[in-house]
């Protein structure tokens, strides 16, 4: 009975649902608001839910003394002082919970940790960026070309100077380190800008920088982001008939029948 | 050699230190670098200004205070975009901490058209439920949100005598830092209810935001800062506000953000090439 009724109830619910998109008779679309407010209570109860498994994971955090277990203490003491202050005070604009939680702790400490990322990733870009491999290379000349192209800084700058300066980078390169694939890599591209100018007339050609951005945004980027958004709405079609039906009950949790 | 090892193990309190410099460097001097609109936000621009004097545009705000300085010069530009061509704002917010970051905007921005609350604008607040209060907003307006954020009845509002579900809106403006966000307006409001929906996003979620823009399921998209730079620059242009523009402004500490960084990767790559081939 207490797998059989909610699998009966999610069978109805969800057969209906989708027969109501297609039937736009008043009786359906009744039907459809009083479905929505169900909806938006239940995910008023998922909030309590929330809150009880945070204080459940930190308070046995702190219990068994977990790595990092002081942190807990600071998670609780908030999550307890925000609770007291909305609770006693209100959640309206000029209350301590806008003017003192809000503006005077939420909003300098997300700006700040969002902030010091830029340092993190400039560290991190400087010692783990390699191009290791030729994926590696492709995909860091295509950042360069990102970087550059989406900010003031590049946009006036023809992608094919662009190019030049990359093989003149890649020729001191070579030289430093001596390396074989390094030179044959600089060969190549030197190879293709000649080819390039001279289909050109051996004028600059006029592609700039942005526009080279924009076209690794808007063609590769874009297949494969397609490709994984069509994947995941297929997974996405597949796991809600699993739950409809009864075939995929991972949502009814552990227990006996 | 001896180089090539220093700058593989060189202390990363350097790095924050060149990093620092530079950002603060074109924010206390700036540089003037200027920025080019381009057609995402161009396409934005236009389908809010064509939108008739007297209709209402939706915003909301779905991001919170981590994502402030990127997607808040989003919001006040595109209000005063709809406020220099008389229109009404309805502001609402799919994520809590965004309730204030919006309250401010409608706090800030529209004395500065001399427009008043409840009659050129409103702010909604937050509700927890996200597709149900989409799918809910669609059939009325007034069921999701009897009272506003600031407690006061909706009917009490001449702004919504005019607004009761979303086919009276034209067109959304989703300003997301992530989930839940421009995704469920595009697949609740545009899919269901025709609506229009233009976004701003922060720079590295961009990239998952251009299949929508190029099916035309979106209707323009700002990236990042920059993004909201593109829309100030357009406002400014066509005379519609003379207002700091914090995006603009911020756009010189970036471009030599990413040069900094770029130079750091070739750098990067010089030294672990030469250490290697030398140890190897």
């Amino acid at each position: 009975m207490k797998r059989s009724i909610p699998l009966a109830i999610c069978l109805i619910m969800g057969i209906a649902m989708m027969i109501q998109f297609f039937v736009p008779h008043p009786a359906s679309v009744a039907f459809y608001d009083l479905t929505t407010k169900w909806v938006r209570i239940v995910a008023a109860f998922a909030l309590v839910l929330g809150t009880g498994s945070l204080v459940m994971y930190h308070v046995d955090k702190l219990q068994r003394r977990r790595r990092g277990w002081y942190y807990s203490i600071v998670t609780l003491t908030a999550a307890a002082a925000t609770s007291v202050i909305g609770l006693g005070w209100g959640v309206r604009p000029g209350s301590p919970l806008q003017d003192i939680i809000f503006s005077n702790l939420l909003v300098p400490l997300n700006s700040s940790m969002f902030a010091i990322l830029a340092f993190y990733m400039a560290s991190a870009a400087y010692r783990a960026f390699r191009a290791r491999t030729k994926e590696a290379a492709l995909l860091l000349v295509a950042a360069f070309v990102v970087m550059l192209g989406m900010v003031p800084i590049g946009a006036n700058v023809p992608f094919f100077w662009f190019l030049v300066v990359m093989a003149g980078a890649l020729i001191v390169a070579g030289l430093v380190t001596r390396s074989k694939a390094l030179f044959i890599g600089t060969g190549a591209l030197v190879v293709g800008l000649l080819v390039w100018l001279a289909f050109s007339g051996f004028k600059v050609p006029r592609l700039m920088l942005p526009d080279t951005a924009e076209w690794v945004l808007s063609v590769p980027n874009m297949a494969a982001k397609r490709a994984i958004l069509f994947g995941i709405a297929l997974g996405g079609i597949a796991t809600s008939l699993k739950v409809i039906l009864g075939i995929e009950r991972g949502w009814l949790g552990g227990g006996k029948q | 050699m001896k180089l090539f090892n220093y700058l593989l193990k060189i202390d990363r309190r350097i790095i924050y230190i060149v990093v620092g410099l530079l950002v603060m460097f074109p924010l206390v001097k700036p540089l003037g670098l200027g920025v080019t609109s381009g057609p995402r936000a161009r396409t934005l621009f236009e389908a809010i200004d064509a939108v008739p004097a007297g209709k209402t545009i939706l915003i909301s705000v779905d991001f919170d205070p981590s994502s402030m300085p990127e997607l808040y010069p989003m919001l006040t530009a595109v209000m005063r975009h709809a406020f220099a061509k008389n229109l009404k704002v309805l502001l609402c917010g799919l994520w809590v901490t965004g309730a204030g970051l919006a309250d401010k905007a409608a706090t800030e921005i529209p004395p500065e058209y001399g427009k008043k609350y409840g009659e050129d604008v409103v702010f909604l607040g937050w509700k927890a439920g996200v597709d149900a209060v989409i799918l809910g907003m669609g059939e009325n307006i007034k069921n999701v949100y009897p009272v506003d954020y600031y407690g006061k009845p909706l009917d009490s509002l001449p702004m919504m005598n005019t607004v009761k579900q979303l086919r009276d809106i034209p067109i959304v403006f989703a300003i997301s830092a992530g989930t839940p966000g421009y995704q469920d307006w595009l697949l609740y409001a545009q899919s269901r209810y025709g609506m229009r929906v233009g976004a701003g996003v922060t720079a590295v979620s961009a990239a998952d935001a251009y299949p929508y823009l190029q099916s035309g399921q979106m209707t323009g998209l700002l990236a990042g800062m920059k993004g909201g730079a593109e829309y100030e620059v357009l406002v400014q242009k066509a005379g519609y506000s003379k207002a700091y523009m914090p995006a603009v402004a911020a756009m010189d500490s970036q471009s030599l953000a990413h040069v900094v960084i770029l130079l750091l990767v070739i750098v990067g790559n010089v030294a672990y090439f030469a250490t290697r081939k030398r140890g190897a």
